[in-house]
């Protein structure tokens, strides 16, 4: 047999070759996987803002349409990225046993779940990047610094395949993962300023709003797409990057006993 | 002397479960040979394959050593793999993805990318008679042909060391006869090759060297004709009916001088002897299509060491 052993390669190349998996998997059906992102932004702002839209004049100082568009910038970042690494991970771990293929080759089982959180990022990227197209093509926000807006539903993506992770290495039933996207991601998603500001909220849940992953993520977003960007909203991007580091960490150790023996 | 390949001293493996897999094993696997890995579901073989190249823990004991290629696979886990094909029990393929992508993504995650990895890919489907199935879906693929995919898989990093798990468990003769082929021409190139087996006959035609395991310790470890030379009778005169044992017991009973060891079940009667003749003689008792008079084989010995009782995993 010809060419001779290669040596380890570095982090940055096995974090590759792990996403590499998984675009491989995602692009195999293009169209059943790349048009929904488009079309599920399209039904919801057509829908609200030739319904609901017509009843609300503004929220917060802003037209609604312009303002319910600037929080889903990121929903569906946080949707696709908490299914990716819950299901999805669960799958591969229990059900296909991909991981036990994979970690035949020369990668860590901490690599295997880096890289899924970046491939997270990756479609929080994507997703995020749809629904500005449609967002844009409707001609709802201006284009400008909404531009960068994808790059914050990157950020949402990171940190909610982080909570994914840490979630599933706890769950061993599948069906559990009902509690996390019914408890605790669809209230999220009404509590945490994507429809209503959380400023409205009885002063007594506030707090609790703002511990809430979902809120940072809407405030970054809408400061970028409404163009009101303030020096308070570096609190917000440390509060995503602390929490994707922390969550992310203690659950690419808490699944290790999953992967490893 | 070469370094071994693969040195493991006093290895112990408890689950969470409390099920004490692996009891102070040790072993040495020398560098080019072929090690098997034999005993009943359950005996720790697995457990035993996983802790070398990092997918299982040891438990944490002072004595332990493990060296593979030189490494301790519990630091130097990617040094290891790095040079070392595995192929698991289960195959674990990507059945997400087509023949060619799951050695594509096999390849990048051993750091073999672009052309260099299309051309092994090639040279390996081409080795593993798999050519044709280059673009089929893995989902589509028969139980041989997954599993010289995965072979093929382990095989992409060029590996000095080769660990599979029972690999022709469940395969139709022509194609286990296929695989060892495939195996003894990589052993012929100098690949060290750790095999687990139930097989008896899959350890004699592939190992320099076995070793019989149960409940996680070593039973008997040796070359396989040696150990059936020390260890066990020429020959064997098996009584498929246990109702006409009685008269076999007659003829050897009369004093003929050699050792007769007797194995019965409720439906069978075995006996073991170093000489044909006695064998021979008690058998002309009994009718045509009774008995089976047979040389002795590695199952005999492995049913000899590990028991006929079935354990709480088989």
């Amino acid at each position: 047999m010809s060419s001779s052993n290669t040596g380890v390669q570095g982090l940055a190349l096995r974090l590759e070759a792990v996403w590499y998996r998984h675009m491989r998997v995602y692009t195999r059906h293009l169209v059943s996987n790349g048009l929904p992102p488009f079309l599920e932004p399209l039904i919801f702002l057509v829908g609200i803002g030739l319904g609901l839209g017509r009843y609300i004049d503004s929220m917060d100082g802003f037209p609604y349409l312009e303002y319910l568009a600037s929080g889903l910038l990121v929903t569906a970042s946080m949707f696709t990225a908490a299914f990716e690494c819950t299901f999805g991970t669960f799958i591969r771990l229990e059900f296909e046993k991909t991981y036990d293929g994979m970690l035949g080759a020369a990668i860590t089982s901490s690599d295997l779940m880096v890289g899924e959180v970046i491939w997270a990022g990756s479609k929080g990227l994507f997703f995020s990047l749809a629904v500005l197209i449609v967002i844009l093509a409707f001609g709802i926000l201006p284009v400008g610094l909404t531009l960068v807006t994808p790059l914050v539903g990157m950020l949402t993506g990171l940190m909610f395949g982080a909570l994914g992770i840490a979630v599933t290495s706890f769950v061993n039933n599948i069906n559990h993962f009902n509690f996390f996207f019914s408890g605790f991601l669809s209230p999220m998603f009404f509590f945490s300023g994507v429809v209503f500001p959380v400023e409205n909220l009885p002063r007594v849940v506030r707090p609790l709003a703002e511990a809430l992953p979902l809120t940072h993520a809407v405030r970054l977003s809408r400061a970028l797409a409404l163009n009101a960007v303030e020096a308070r909203h570096l609190w917000d991007f440390l509060y995503i990057l602390v929490f994707t580091v922390g969550v992310g960490w203690f659950g690419i150790v808490n699944i290790r006993k999953r992967l490893i023996d | 002397m070469e370094t071994p390949a693969i040195r493991v001293v006093s290895l112990h493996k408890t689950y969470q479960n409390d099920i004490h897999a692996v009891k102070g094993l040790s072993f040495t696997v020398a560098a080019g040979s072929c090690f098997a890995l034999l005993g009943p579901n359950g005996a720790g073989k697995t457990t035993t394959m996983k802790i070398l190249y990092g997918k299982a823990r040891p438990d944490p004991q002072g004595e332990t050593v493990i060296e593979v290629l030189g490494f301790d696979p519990r630091r130097d886990e990617l040094d290891i793999k790095v040079q070392t094909g595995v192929v698991p029990q289960d195959n674990a393929l990507d059945e997400e993805l087509d023949v060619m992508r799951n050695l594509l993504v096999y390849a990048r995650l051993n750091g073999i990318r672009g052309r260099r990895a299309v051309e092994r890919i090639d040279e390996l489907l081409a080795f593993m008679e798999l050519i044709d199935k280059r673009n089929a879906s893995v989902r589509e693929l028969s139980g041989g042909m997954k599993r010289r995919l995965a072979i093929a898989r382990a095989l992409l990093n060029n590996p000095r060391l080769l660990i599979l798990d029972e690999p022709t468990t469940g395969l139709d003769p022509q194609v286990r006869h296929v695989i060892w082929d495939k195996l003894r021409s990589l052993m012929r190139s100098g690949v060290t090759v750790l095999v687990s087996t139930h097989y008896m006959d899959e350890a004699y035609q592939l190992a320099n060297r076995i070793l019989i395991m149960d409940h996680g310790e070593a039973v008997l470890e040796g070359h396989p004709a040696s150990l059936m030379e020390t260890h066990m009778e020429r020959h064997v005169l098996e009584v498929t009916n246990a109702a006409r044992a009685s008269r076999v017991d007659a003829a050897l009973g009369d004093g003929n001088g050699d050792d007769i060891r007797v194995e019965r079940s409720a439906e069978r009667a075995l006996y073991y002897g170093n000489a044909l003749a006695p064998l021979e003689d008690a058998a002309r008792r009994l009718d045509f299509g009774e008995y089976v008079l047979r040389p002795a084989n590695l199952e005999d010995l492995f049913l000899k060491t590990t028991g006929r009782q079935l354990n709480e995993l088989q």
